[in-house]
């Protein structure tokens, strides 16, 4: 029961902090982006090839063993030294997550150059042509993330023995509330009144000065840091990065639909939806057998319920279960000058 | 020299995406809605021809039923569509309730290879239906049959747009819907007449796929890549320019794999890819694509003159 509860809390934190940064893109700037697998991807593929090569020069571990061609004996071997050695395991976290942070933010800028001169509707289509052909490189690049099979990743908690799986826990728990902290800072700050402004009118934000392109830009990159640093938790939580899984499915519609569902621009609003259907999702898997009188497997089950739920909110509730609260002048006004 | 294998490939490659290209940029003109689910409604299709195989027809008696059933699932998305809009839905909805078509049909092919796999022991995830086709001259009949499909269908569309009064009625609701209403246009019959014609191309495109070319149910998702790269080369809301950027990419594509492929062999599994960074390399070149610098000239030599 504690495995499930566990389960759920990782997922929804994983989930929470993919559907702020979607909410920070669409939700508050208005950029309509539906390649959000791309950092996640890029995060994992990180995850997937550095730390263990990194671990495997540090011990000095036989250079004819190659991480990916060998790589459940090179696991094997990084498990036993990797678990007397806490300092170097979280030395190779930090230093994935930094990398990730980097390469995700140079990746955002250099793919909101051209995105962004694209219509809205084509940007969202170019942002998911582009995370399909980083999902294509995945797979089939074998050193990288072995190919089609997958590859397994260390886990930088070894050293916790039996309670590794509570640390890591932890350890994305913090994570997903450092994350959440730091988006509500942003979108309560004047930075994210500008971004509410450019999502509303973006002449009337350009005409008052304000470098509307280049403020997309620097949202698009913190939206990839944001997503990218998802990646490493999933593939660190997964033990092991299949490029193969990362669909537009379940790392871009579901994280879609959860914010659709909660309510774009609230924060609240969005994590609310992430939690009812990462609940739902889960509850899902975990009771598959119970779907057994289905004529096909419960699998194909995911996409159709996502449809028909998807289908409902759009048709009945477009603004999400608690949509964004307008302010008006006097509201403003009100906190200024302190009344009530 | 360029084996005559390469050559066909990148030729009957061709006039499939040609004509993908060209539903797609209907499609988005029309209601000015990228369609996310148009490469499933295609692909959906390929399963049709292999059907008909197992029931000991030849895959081409497939070809108008592909067209019908590409044709219905359109048009009850385009219904679907202007529900939500007539709800007063935006543009980011809209797209969201393409997905949702794009998740049903999704599920419903893997649904229908898994029934395929399971109970009548046929290999559906993936398969080609190259062997079963006809030969003419020593050449694969699908180079014949796709070249026909792509220049009829061209053709006839070319005809209705501009000699018919449904073509002129559908002009005038992709430029001024309101206006065209106004003019006693059924507007909304019109397009979803172009919905369900578009929808038929898509369906007869995907049923003429695997008969040159190896099927899965992600070719549609891998597919969309290289849909929209065409669409963006040849210029977006041009729907002659998406012809012509279809061939463009398609040959593209394979010419550049198979150039490349003798010093990296591996490049063939990166087809998807390729397409993308020509598609990229043209949004920063060309943002308006082919369609775009066409016209600029024109007008270039209109002030000239």
């Amino acid at each position: 029961m504690m495995e499930i509860l566990l389960d759920i809390i990782i997922f929804f934190c994983i989930y929470a902090i993919i559907t702020l940064s979607l909410n920070i893109q669409h939700g508050y700037t208005g950029i309509f982006n539906l390649g959000l697998y791309l950092p996640i991807l890029v995060g994992a593929i990180i995850t997937a090839s550095i730390p263990g090569r990194l671990a495997m020069l540090i011990y000095g571990i036989d250079s004819k063993l190659d991480f990916s061609y060998n790589n459940a004996t090179v696991i094997d071997i990084l498990r036993s030294k990797l678990a007397n050695d806490p300092l170097t395991s979280i030395i190779l976290l930090i230093i994935t997550m930094l990398i990730t942070i980097t390469v995700c933010y140079v990746l955002g800028y250099l793919v909101a150059h051209p995105a962004l001169r694209l219509p809205a509707d084509y940007l969202a289509l170019f942002m998911l042509c582009l995370s399909e052909s980083m999902r294509v490189i995945g797979m089939q690049t074998d050193w990288l993330t072995g190919g089609v099979f997958g590859i397994q990743v260390i886990n930088p908690f070894w050293w916790l023995g039996r309670y590794s799986y509570y640390g890591f826990s932890i350890f994305v728990v913090a994570t997903a509330l450092c994350i959440i902290l730091i988006v509500n800072k942003i979108s309560i700050s004047p930075v994210g009144r500008l971004l509410k402004a450019i999502r509303e009118n973006e002449l009337a934000a350009e005409s008052i000065g304000k470098d509307t392109n280049g403020i997309k830009k620097q949202c698009i990159s913190l939206a990839f840091i944001i997503l990218g640093l998802a990646g490493v938790l999933h593939a660190f939580w997964m033990g092991a990065v299949v490029a193969g899984g990362y669909t537009r499915v379940d790392f871009s519609y579901w994280p879609w639909l959860m914010m659709i569902m909660g309510g774009a621009g609230n924060n609240m609003g969005t994590l609310f939806g992430t939690l009812i259907l990462v609940l739902i999702r889960r509850v899902m898997i975990i009771s598959k057998h119970t779907f057994s009188f289905l004529p096909f497997s419960v699998v194909w089950l995911e996409p159709i319920l996502l449809a028909i739920m998807l289908g409902i909110i759009l048709t009945f509730r477009p603004e999400g279960i608690l949509p964004e609260r307008s302010r008006s002048i006097t509201d403003y006004m009100r906190k200024i000058l302190k009344l009530q | 020299m360029i084996p005559l294998q390469i050559f066909l490939t990148a030729l009957i490659y061709s006039f499939i995406l040609s004509l993908l290209a060209m539903g797609f940029t209907l499609q988005y003109i029309t209601l000015n809605v990228p369609n996310l689910a148009y490469s499933s409604i295609a692909f959906f299709c390929t399963y049709l021809p292999l059907t008909f195989l197992i029931a000991k027809f030849s895959p081409y008696t497939s070809l108008p039923f592909a067209f019908i059933l590409g044709g219905a699932i359109s048009f009850l998305l385009f219904k679907f569509l202007k529900l939500l809009r007539e709800r007063g839905m935006s543009l980011v909805g809209l797209m969201m309730a393409t997905i949702v078509f794009d998740l049903v049909i999704y599920a419903c092919m893997n649904i229908y290879a898994e029934h395929l796999s399971r109970n009548l022991q046929i290999y559906a995830a993936s398969f080609s239906l190259t062997t079963y086709d006809f030969k003419v001259f020593g050449l694969p009949g699908i180079l014949f049959v796709s070249a026909g499909v792509c220049i009829s269908l061209i053709m006839l569309f070319t005809l209705l747009l501009l000699k018919t009064r449904f073509g002129i009625a559908m002009r005038a609701a992709v430029e001024n819907y309101a206006l065209a209403s106004t003019h006693g246009v059924d507007v909304d019959r019109v397009l979803a007449i172009a919905w369900f014609f578009v929808g038929g191309i898509a369906g007869v495109s995907g049923a003429l796929y695997p008969l040159w070319f190896s099927m899965d149910p992600w070719v549609g998702a891998r597919m969309f890549i290289t849909i929209f790269a065409a669409c963006v080369v040849g210029g977006i809301k041009s729907i002659y320019g998406s012809i012509l950027g279809g061939a463009l990419i398609a040959f593209s594509e394979i010419f550049l794999c198979y150039f490349f492929s003798f010093s990296f062999p591996w490049i063939w599994s990166y087809r998807a890819v390729i397409s993308m960074i020509v598609a990229a390399i043209s949004i920063v070149i060309m943002p308006h694509g082919i369609a775009g610098y066409v016209s600029r000239v024109r007008e270039r030599r209109l002030v000239k003159i």
